[in-house]
């Protein structure tokens, strides 16, 4: 459970980044923060593992506030996992650079073994295990990035622009991860500029402009609404396009394709 | 406390460089061409130099300041100045701890603020734009301009680097001051390998780009703007080369009798 | 009409690696084409890009085999800045490719590279900033635009070199949605109007299948399929390679999977919408 209230952020040379948000996530929950370029996406999510405290208003995450807590203890509720991967993988084998997390938050020697296993097995990186980080493809090591964080197994897991450069087969196998996230209750938020990929988690959406949040709801109600979509440089997902072009509409847009053929066979063959 | 210290280093750095880095203003002193302003700050590091009194250096010192005033930049030096305070302070504890004279101590002290101040009065007015016209107006190698140049524009991207490297790791729980010394210095490896790795990847793409903008095409690149001198250039050049005669009589003729 | 790029059984393998990043490509791009390289992370479209302009053999070490004829110049034979003048390549990451401290004086460095007098300079950054939009950004520095307005600035420094192709290695990837089509319509337009040729890389074609005349896409290393976007996308193989098949044109193969008959495959939804609606009774 995280709680933004009015949080504004200058940063030291004096741009705004935030301005008067408050946000209330709840546990369980999708959310999807979509904006322009320098909405401050980004330091809205550093807010949540207290990267960055804010300038004014709170930022209360499990009933921590996170100017009395440090990152480390914020960090192991809240996994994020930022854009770059070259901006972090610095361990000579793939293993050690997933038990780097592990180790920091002190688990026991027997449980980073365990946990090791598993992300290996589930990103399929144990063919890699003993090879350099470094030597993996950029796709390899967005994925490892994802292992490292979802190792310590964090309430919520925040992920930075997870599919800049990433192909359908990839994007897939990350939506897969998600939804299997959200399942065992986690917390998930994303922050994209793909609408396709977004609107396939049918998540909450937020929307930011300019250092405020200018929507907050279910996709198809903010993504059908022209002036948030303009305001906010986003693009209608082609699925609530497509409802809007239909002579026979359905009662809510398709949340992905499969439902949409359904809907259309049959209104076809009426 | 090392991984504070070196965050602390990090912004500090930010602080500063947010003083020295250059910003588009008008005032009297920026339109002038830069090989003026590059000739007063000369001018006032020979009589920063060659003064000798307290009376002296306080009037080089003023002449700094009024500079800034005119130029509009007062409050950025002070800032960046603030910094050199602290080694004033130092230079006249150890002279007068070595024995030397009160005045004397006081004279390197404030002397040493005044040079440092004239640079800066430069560098603060100066774009780096301009510094690359005034390099390759001195003749410096093509390469060694370029490499001035890249330097200085990617300062800033690679101090932004850092920071999302250690907001990187932080977020997987590394806590830079904790444990004992050895342990501390070992914290700056998930730091700096990342670091160096971006820093090497971006220089592949900077080659890349370059080469694919014809960089070394011809011995003799052109250029779009050229330097010129104008007639205000030639007007307070002269003028203040006449200041400087004049004060190098007084400080190293008159007053000295006096 | 001879085309103005010949790749012809070119394979090429980075140094130190032992599988070919490009594996016997053989293409043929004509004048005035805009074309699409797709293909899943790693199939080598970013190896072949380079290999027109020259990045490749003059940058990066390897074996190569073949030859990269572009407008009549062996690519590996000629200098890279020659290469240049022909080829604008703009790059993913806006940051990497501006050097300068102003817009303006950015977008003249390839021709002061190149020794242009001056007046030609001056001319040409004009033109150049005028038809991308940029104007009254001359004077900006680097820090103190959007990534867009970044990767404005770097298409017109490619212009400024009047090149008769237009190479651009997924250039919208960081950019929001509506900067990501301001830009892809953007190049349409340079298309038109120059009628300059252009190549350019992306995952997500949802933008650029729309103004595309064709699609290449590779897969390890070779080309799989060649064709119009609106044939190719719809080919089963397109999902399976990994190409980023735009939705519409994905659920129009869902859709005639089922046996509805809706035409020549959709690029856009009012199209799809539109098919649709002409069956429902
Ligand atoms: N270290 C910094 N110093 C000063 N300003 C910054 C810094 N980091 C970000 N900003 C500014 O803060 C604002 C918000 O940036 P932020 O990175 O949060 O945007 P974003 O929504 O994540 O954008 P994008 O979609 O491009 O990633 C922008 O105007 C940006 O230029
Ligand atoms: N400088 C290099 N040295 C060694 N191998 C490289 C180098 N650059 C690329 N490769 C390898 O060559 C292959 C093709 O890479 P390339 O960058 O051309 O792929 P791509 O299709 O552009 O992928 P992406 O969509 O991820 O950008 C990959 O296996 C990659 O690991
Ligand atoms: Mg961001
Ligand atoms: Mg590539």
């Amino acid at each position: 459970m995280i709680k933004i209230e009015s949080v504004t952020f200058k940063h030291q040379n004096g741009t705004v980044a935030l301005q008067n948000v408050s946000l209330e996530i709840r546990t369980g929950e999708a959310t999807a923060i979509v904006g322009e370029n320098g909405a401050g996406k980004t330091t809205l999510v550093k807010h949540l593992n207290g990267l960055i405290k804010p300038t004014e208003g709170k930022v209360t995450v499990f009933d921590l506030d996170t100017k009395q807590t440090t990152v480390a203890q914020l960090a192991r509720k809240v996994g994020v996992v930022f854009q770059n991967p070259d901006h972090q993988l610095f361990s000579e084998t793939v293993s050690d650079e997933i038990a780097f997390g592990l180790r920091n938050f002190g688990f026991p020697e027997s449980v980073i073994k365990k946990r090791l296993e598993w992300a290996l097995e589930f990103f399929g990186l144990t063919e890699y295990r003993d090879s350099s980080p470094m030597m993996l493809s950029g796709g390899e090591k967005k994925r490892l990035c994802l292992a490292i964080v979802l190792a310590w197994d964090p309430e919520v897991i925040v992920l930075d622009e997870p599919t800049v450069g990433q192909d359908l087969v990839q994007k897939e196998k990350l939506r897969e991860v998600i939804k299997m996230l959200l399942l065992r209750g986690k917390t998930v938020i994303l922050v994209s500029h793909d609408m396709e990929f977004v609107w396939s988690l049918q998540p909450r959406v937020i929307v930011m402009a300019k250092g405020r949040v200018v929507a907050d709801g279910a996709a198809a109600e903010v993504f059908s609404r022209p002036e948030v979509v303009g305001e906010a440089n986003l693009m209608k997902p082609q699925l609530l396009e497509l409802s809007v072009h239909l002579k026979n509409p359905p009662q809510k847009p398709f949340a992905d394709i499969y439902e949409a053929r359904q809907w259309l066979v049959s209104s076809v063959s009426r | 406390m090392v991984g504070q210290q070196c965050f602390e280093v990090v912004a500090g750095m930010q602080w500063v460089s947010s003083g020295f880095i250059f910003r588009h203003m008008e005032s009297p002193v920026h339109s002038l061409d830069p090989r003026t302003r590059l000739l007063f700050a000369v001018e006032l590091f020979v009589l920063a130099l060659v003064a000798d009194s307290p009376l002296e250096v306080s009037i080089v010192s003023i002449v700094v300041v009024s500079l800034a005033i005119v130029a509009k930049i007062a409050k950025r030096l002070v800032r960046t100045m603030s910094f050199t305070a602290g080694f004033a302070v130092m230079i006249l504890v150890i002279n007068m701890l070595v024995g030397q004279p009160l005045v004397y101590s006081i004279v390197l002290a404030i002397r040493f603020i005044a040079i440092v101040g004239g640079t800066s009065l430069f560098f603060l007015t100066t774009s780096p734009d301009e510094l690359e016209y005034v390099m390759k107006w001195f003749r410096l190698p093509q390469d060694m301009v370029f490499a001035f140049v890249t330097a200085v524009r990617f300062v800033p991207v690679l101090m932004l680097d850092a920071t999302q490297i250690m907001d990187a790791q932080k977020s997987r729980g590394l806590e830079m001051q904790k444990g004992n010394f050895i342990k501390r210095i070992r914290n700056f490896i998930p730091v700096l390998v990342p670091l160096v790795v971006t820093a090497v990847i971006r220089s592949g793409e900077l080659a890349e780009a370059m080469e694919s903008r014809a960089y070394g095409a011809v011995k003799k690149p052109s250029s779009l703007y050229a330097l010129r001198m104008r007639k205000r250039d030639w007007a307070t050049g002269a003028i203040s080369v006449m200041l400087l005669v004049v004060s190098l009589y007084y400080f190293l003729v008159i007053a000295p009798i006096g | 009409m001879k085309p103005l790029i010949q790749v012809q059984n070119y394979s090429f393998t980075y140094m130190g690696t032992s599988r070919p990043a490009a594996r016997n490509v053989n293409l043929e791009i004509g004048e005035g084409e805009i074309v699409i390289l797709a293909g899943p992370s790693g199939c080598g479209k970013s190896t072949v890009l380079k290999s027109l302009n020259g990045l490749i053999p003059h940058l990066y070490s390897g074996s190569r085999e073949g030859t990269v004829i572009v407008d009549g110049h062996d690519v590996a034979e000629t200098q890279v800045s020659e290469v240049a003048k022909k080829v604008g390549f703009v790059f993913q990451n806006p940051e990497n490719q501006i050097f300068m401290f102003s817009v303006e004086r950015d977008v003249a460095f390839a021709l002061e590279n190149l020794g242009f007098p001056r007046d030609e300079i001056r001319r040409r950054v004009d033109w150049a900033l005028d038809l991308m939009g940029i104007q009254r950004l001359a004077r900006q520095a680097p820090h103190e635009l959007s990534d867009g307005q970044r990767q404005r600035v770097a298409i017109a420094g490619v212009l400024a070199m009047t090149p008769k192709v237009l190479i651009l290695d997924e250039p919208t990837s960081l950019l929001d949605p509506l900067t990501a089509r301001e830009l892809v319509l953007l190049v349409k337009r340079l298309h038109d109007e120059l009628g300059i040729t252009v190549l350019v890389v992306e995952h997500r074609l949802d933008l650029l299948a729309g103004i595309a005349s064709r699609i290449i896409v590779m897969d390890r290393g070779t080309v799989a399929m060649d064709g119009s976007p609106r044939e190719v996308l719809a080919r089963k193989e397109a999902l399976t390679i990994g190409v980023g098949v735009p939705t519409v044109t994905r659920l129009y193969g869902l859709l005639t999977d089922h046996g509805l008959n809706l035409g020549q495959a959709p690029l856009r939804m009012e199209e799809l919408a539109e098919a649709v609606n002409r069956l429902v009774p």
